[in-house]
């Protein structure tokens, strides 16, 4: 899969749990860009990619993950 | 007053150690020294001596917290708002505590309005932390919560009730702060756990370690648990509900103290959370706003103390200088082991609900004992007293409900919900009102669909055929309050059963 391939996956996992398309998502997109993307709907979004990319994210991972990119490489070196 | 004084004494002792780390900065007792001579000085300067009440805009930042200190050494109290929180309902709680003055270290101000002390843009003054005399019945700060009406409730706390809350802390040997400890301070300055979490680290000389707006809470926590090696930590159980998934990673040697508050701790994620810090003594907190933030411990041990009721950890006994009692209807003690509503008496009760008698003459009686007259607080909790003396939390008093004629625990329902469910997912039993006003038992299951026959077969073995609930509803994720607590109003809009 590649990057881009993996980046629409997640954004249809952000759609499902914010309920709303209203942002752009790229590597240096971060909580603040996106309407209500914060601690809980985090969790949530966490949760929906584990299940899309059947994987499971370390806590050191999740812990070191400050933006988009982050999270594109997590997945990345799960895969 | 006592405790201002030995505020004082620990800053100036303990100068070249930090105080604070905010998003990464550490800054030291030097500097906050500084900063809360600045804003003393502001406030002497612009306040009038009869402004007792001050507003403070409760940014992350060292001003923020300099600025309480600065208000306590001039016998004033703080009214915290979030800026978060609308602006309507900001200058709400100004309007209802008559509010003049704004402390805000914003970059620049929404209030207006108001006199505003810019705390970040004040010229350098010389040190001078030596607290002003003044009474003990002057008030330290007040906290508002929602109230049952749409309007805020403002909860007054006197300086006195602060010292009484020092003196039992100091009174319990098990905690003691200690410069070299690293605690985390998670709560919003308008939460009253707060004000555990940053007094006894300042009157301990420890640095305070905050989680940055914006940030992702729980992971937040796990980081600095995990590089900054914390030392205490004083959280709410939602958050070890939402770190449960990876407690297998966790291992945290170096916490001492991990205190809960603000909600029900349950005995299994307890157990589990202890075994990820080998080296901690864990205390269960019970207190509400209106004492002064606790009122009471339980200390939990994963082997030798697991007292629970429902599977809720006890609330333990009450600390120095503080009274329990158990009460029925008639705000009469009830006996050992019976249930009633949790009342509180003793020097850290709230002088009462800021300009709401009716509330007041609701939420508090007196009783006479041994010739004296004792106030009481009634906490809208149920628990009950052990034979050994022990009290266990039962629910809240509004969350027993009538069904069909009987009273039901909704706790009660949860625990038998949540024993035998394989999957570890938290359910929150709800009473919901049907189209013909009766209420019926709803069950919030907060996880993916899944089978709930083996639940729902267990429940029946446990419970009587009322208790057993009519509607579930899975809901991915739980709506939380501002302060961690599941907002069951919320979670009620999830059943549509009229």
């Amino acid at each position: 899969m590649n990057r881009e391939e993996i980046l629409s996956k997640v954004k249809t996992a952000f759609i499902s749990v914010l309920e709303h398309e209203n942002f752009q998502l790229t590597d240096e997109t971060t909580a603040n860009d996106v309407d209500g993307w914060e601690s809980i709907t985090h969790m949530m979004i966490i949760t929906e990619v584990e299940k899309a990319f059947s994987i499971k994210f370390k806590l050191m991972d999740l812990m070191n993950m400050n933006n988009v990119g982050d999270l594109l490489n997590s997945i990345e070196s799960e895969l | 007053m006592e405790f201002v004084k030995r505020l004082q004494e620990s800053i100036e002792k303990h100068s070249d150690h930090n105080v604070l780390c905010i998003n990464g900065t550490f800054y030291t007792y030097k500097e906050f020294a500084l900063e809360i001579s600045k804003i003393r000085s502001a406030i002497v300067d612009t306040v009038e001596d009869s402004e007792k009440l001050i507003g403070l805009v409760t940014n992350d930042d060292l001003q923020t917290y300099a600025s309480i200190i600065a208000l306590w050494l001039e016998g004033k109290a703080y009214v915290p708002v979030n800026p978060d929180v609308p602006i309507e309902r900001n200058t709400k709680v100004f309007e209802l505590t008559e509010t003049k003055y704004v402390i805000d270290s914003s970059e620049s101000t929404i209030y207006n309005n108001y006199q505003v002390i810019a705390s970040t843009k004040l010229a350098d003054v010389k040190i001078d932390l030596v607290p002003k005399e003044f009474s003990g019945d002057q008030l330290a700060y007040i906290l508002f919560t929602s109230g049952t009406t749409g309007l805020p409730k403002g909860v007054p706390i006197t300086f006195d009730n602060v010292q009484a809350l020092v003196g039992a802390i100091d009174a319990e040997p098990t905690f003691d702060l200690v410069p070299s400890d690293r605690c985390l301070q998670m709560f919003e300055l308008t939460f009253d756990f707060s004000v555990v979490t940053y007094l006894f680290p300042l009157l301990g000389g420890s640095c305070m370690y905050t989680i940055p707006k914006g940030a992702i809470k729980y992971f937040y926590i796990f980081k600095l648990i995990n590089e900054e090696k914390l030392t205490v930590l004083t959280m709410v159980p939602s958050i070890i509900n939402y770190l449960r998934p990876y407690f297998g990673e966790i291992n945290a040697p170096d916490v001492r103290y991990c205190s809960f508050g603000g909600g029900a701790l349950h005995s299994e994620i307890a157990k589990e959370w202890s075994d990820c810090l080998p080296n901690c003594k864990i205390f269960n907190y019970y207190g509400p706003t209106e004492f002064t933030v606790y009122s009471g411990f339980y200390p939990y041990h994963k082997e030798t103390d697991t007292k629970s009721h429902n599977g809720i950890i006890a609330i333990g006994t009450p600390q120095k200088d503080t009274l329990y009692l158990v009460v029925n209807e008639n705000n009469e003690e009830v006996a050992i082991g019976k249930t009633g509503e949790l009342c509180l008496g003793g020097p850290q009760v709230t002088p009462g609900y800021w300009k709401n008698e009716e509330r007041n003459a609701q939420s508090f009686f007196t009783r006479e004992e041994n010739g004296e007259y004792v106030r009481y607080y009634k906490t809208g909790d149920l628990c009950l007293k052990d034979e050994q003396g022990d009290f266990l939390y039962v629910g809240r008093a509004d969350f027993q409900v009538k069904i069909r004629g009987y009273r039901v625990e909704l706790a009660e329902i949860e625990f038998h919900a949540k024993s035998k469910s394989e999957r570890k997912v938290n359910m929150v039993a709800l009473d919901i009102t049907n189209s013909l006003g009766n209420a019926e038992l709803g069950l919030a299951i907060e996880s993916e669909e899944f089978d709930t026959e083996k639940i729902f077969d267990h429940m029946k073995t446990m419970m009587p055929g009322y208790m057993i609930p009519m509607h579930v509803r899975f809901i991915k994720e739980f709506p939380h309050s501002i302060n961690g607590k599941i907002d069951r109003k919320e979670l009620k809009k999830h059943f549509n059963i009229s």
